[in-house]
């Protein structure tokens, strides 16, 4: 029986690692007594103390300021943002006190920046959002998405242990609607490598997150109408797995980037232009973008359902561009 | 340090009265004796109660000062704690401190220099003195106009000129400027960014990382009064207080940020006043007094490696050029700088040292002989030294295992123990599912 959740497989890839490394500690608000407003820290100031699980003031600079500090005395820091919405409050410490230091004057950076982001949840303009873009312009950082719950345990473990910071999105939506065995062993999944998460012919549709779901449904639709879909799982958005992306191109000559961040300035238009400089010659068709809208995240369920990409925009696309 | 008093009823040293809480409320939450007083203690040996603020007449809008300037020069408040072998030191520091700005603005004359020079004259004994005060486990993060406590924290002039005229083997290879530069390894000292206030979590960062190391150790860093105006000055004193971190910041109320006077960021009368909102001890000193400043910031380093907290220090003093070298500081009324020129740090601790005899005139005269001719050494190193290979540029982005990172100050405390890793809540108490 598939046991671990998505949520649980963080959970447990931040307990392993502090039990492992005593340089690991957690801060963040209500992440303590109160285990974090999704219970990603349930139980850790039981087993860790106060002293390694740190609640803090409701202050979003304050945490990645101090954890960039903790982590000049040698330590690995995890912060915990309660939504990812929020990490604007704290884009200048990461982008440029955190993402420069290694290249301005050496100092390493090991902290994880990490928390819950995107929507299906109906949370609202400030509860649903996919900030991941902000990041991805800013050189220095790592950003990671998992999608499945053996990718979570593993690419927090790699998060971790990276000397580097990485900023953490955990997809909400997935926290507890997806499970799987995950192995008994400590493993790590590598940070800046892509997953071909099935095997297709016909066209590659490259995604992350919680679209990577949506991918796959769409596949198992399309293969009963004999459409082969090769889903590739970016899993890291930055560096991007420039390799990974070419060869699937170079296998299918048909693709489609979907994500549920919006479009304009989405990870798509980056993919796209890759393509266009690793594998245009392998096109045989134009590369297609499915995205949410460029509004903000609608609080009503019809309207949050608009704005989001859905099973059907992947399959009428997928028919759309096989016949070119 | 601040004293929390009910009974009280001096006033302070400065002759300003204690503040006072809104007595009814008071009251009203059970506070029997109606009103709360606090003090915040003032080293000065005189105060400086004037005002700037903007006046419209025909010839447009300038800023004008009123106000009392005709105080006589205080003298230098005799130290408590330091030798005269350390108040020799402190003097040397600042004369190397102005004079290695004196060398790069003539660098920059000479198209030297790649980009502006900020220069922190009339503030040398505020950056020198309270970098003298640190141990080598403590951290310091300067500002801009610290270039001073960089060199006492073991950087060389070299290195600073080095950083101004972008050159590879500065401390940053090139990639960054001015006093923005650091040395996580081995001398503690943190980079600042452009942005102000950033460093304030970041230190009180530093202690945490130290605490859960088992070490208390003083983590120091400034800010200036237009600096102050940040939301993450707030976030990050906030944060060093409610966990009791050795924070020690040093607002260097210099009374222009940029072009604007500090009358247009607070309406405080004294920016140490604000430590009293934070729940943590305050002080105030005379920003151009070396002796003021390392007493004051010696105990709070004392306070932060006790584990007591941290501590905000309000040195005041007058930035005596403008923002950067291109800045002229017109908009600056005459007669502020007349004031602030005759209480110069360097000449007053000079005149403090001779007048002891702690100094003679001809060591005085061979210690800026010294200074100078370890200047030129420097100056001639750092102009014949390499521009950057252009190839470098897209290197050290990321660490790659070019770095061990490992615990500075020992193994942190594993943890309670307790708890058995699974979680103890249901489902049903989680937000947003």
């Amino acid at each position: 029986m598939a046991s671990t959740s998505y949520l649980e497989g963080i959970r447990q890839g931040i307990w392993e690692e502090m039990e492992r490394d005593p340089s690991v500690f957690c801060l963040g608000e209500d992440i303590g007594i109160y285990g974090g407003a999704f219970k990603v820290t349930d139980g850790f100031i039981e087993r860790f103390g106060p002293e390694r699980v740190v609640d803090t003031p409701i202050a979003e600079s304050a945490i990645v300021g101090a954890a960039f500090g903790a982590s000049l005395t040698g330590l690995r820091p995890v912060a915990e943002f309660q939504f990812m919405d929020f990490i604007g409050c704290a884009f200048n410490q990461i982008t440029n006190m955190l993402a420069k230091a290694h290249y301005r004057w050496g100092a390493p950076a090991p902290v994880v920046i990490r928390g819950p982001s995107g929507g299906g949840v109906h949370g609202g303009p400030f509860h649903s959002q996919n900030p991941e873009m902000y990041f991805v312009h800013t050189p220095g950082l790592k950003v990671v998405c998992p999608g499945t719950a053996y990718d979570a345990k593993g690419l927090i473990k790699s998060a971790i242990r990276d000397n580097n910071p990485v900023i953490f999105f955990e997809h909400k939506f997935l926290y507890r609607r997806i499970k799987e065995d995950l192995p008994a062993e400590d493993y790590t999944v590598p940070i800046g490598k892509a997953r071909v998460a099935r095997q297709g012919r016909d066209l590659s549709i490259i995604t992350y997150a919680a679209m990577l779901h949506v991918a796959l449904e769409a596949a198992e639709i399309l293969a009963k109408e004999g459409i082969e879909l090769e889903v590739v799982d970016l899993r890291t958005l930055l560096p991007l797995d420039r390799e990974a992306i070419a060869t699937t191109v170079r296998h299918t000559n048909k693709v489609i980037i979907l994500h549920e961040d919006t479009r304009t300035g989405g990870i798509a238009g980056e993919v796209a232009a890759l393509i266009n400089e690793e594998a245009f010659d392998d096109l045989d068709g134009p590369i297609v973008r499915i995205t949410s809208r460029d509004t903000p995240v609608p609080f009503s369920p019809p309207l949050e359902d608009y704005f989001l990409p859905k099973v059907a925009d992947v399959i009428r696309e997928a028919r759309r561009l096989k016949s070119y | 340090m601040a004293k929390k008093s009910s009974t009280s009823k001096k006033a302070g040293a400065n002759g300003r009265r204690p503040l006072k809480s809104a007595p009814k409320s008071a009251a009203r939450n059970g506070n029997l004796s109606g009103e709360r007083r606090y003090t915040i203690p003032d080293y000065r040996l005189e105060s400086f109660d004037c005002a700037v603020r903007q006046v419209a007449s025909d010839d447009g809008v300038r800023y004008e000062v009123t106000g009392d300037l005709s105080a006589p020069v205080p003298p230098i408040r005799e130290s408590k704690s330091l030798s005269p072998r350390q108040c020799l030191e402190i003097y040397r520091w600042m004369l190397l401190n102005r004079k290695m700005e004196q060398a790069l603005e003539n660098l920059y004359k000479q198209g030297k220099v790649v980009g502006g020079v900020y220069f922190g004259l009339g503030q040398e004994a505020c950056s020198c003195a309270s970098a003298y005060a640190l141990c080598p486990e403590d951290w310091l993060a300067p500002m801009i106009r610290n270039q001073g406590s960089l060199l006492v924290r073991g950087f060389s002039a070299r290195d600073v000129m080095m950083q101004y005229m972008a050159k590879a083997g500065s401390p940053t290879f090139g990639k960054d400027a001015s006093s923005h530069f650091g040395d996580q390894q081995k001398r503690n000292v943190c980079a600042p960014i452009s942005t102000l206030g950033d460093l304030i979590p970041v230190m009180a960062g530093v202690a945490l990382g130290a605490r859960l190391q088992g070490r208390n150790i003083a983590a120091l860093t400034y800010i200036g009064d237009g600096g102050q105006s940040t939301g993450v000055t707030y976030e990050g004193l906030n944060f060093a207080a409610v966990q009791k971190l050795g924070l020690v910041l040093i607002v260097e109320n210099n009374l222009w940020g940029y072009s604007t006077p500090s009358d247009m960021q607070f309406r405080v009368k004294d920016l140490a006043e604000r430590a009293i909102a934070y729940g943590i001890p305050g002080a105030i000193v005379d920003g151009t007094d070396a002796c003021q400043v390392y007493d004051v910031v010696h105990d709070a380093c004392e306070r932060a490696r006790r584990g007591e907290g941290p501590t905000l220090i309000e040195a005041k003093m007058m930035r005596m050029k403008g923002h950067a070298i291109h800045d002229a500081a017109e908009y600056v009324p005459k007669p502020l700088f007349e004031y602030w020129r005759k209480r110069d740090p360097i000449a007053r601790l000079e005149k403090f040292l001779l007048e002891r005899k702690w100094l003679t005139a001809k060591q005085n005269e061979e210690l800026i002989a010294g200074v100078d001719g370890e200047l030129e050494a420097d100056r001639e190193f750092a102009v014949n030294s390499p521009m950057p290979d252009p190839e470098k540029t897209p290197q050290n982005v990321y660490c790659d295992g070019c770095h061990e990172i490992k615990p500075k100050y020992g193994v942190p405390k594993a943890g309670s123990g307790k708890g058995s890793g699974k979680p103890k809540q249901g489902e049903a108490a989680v937000h947003l599912r």
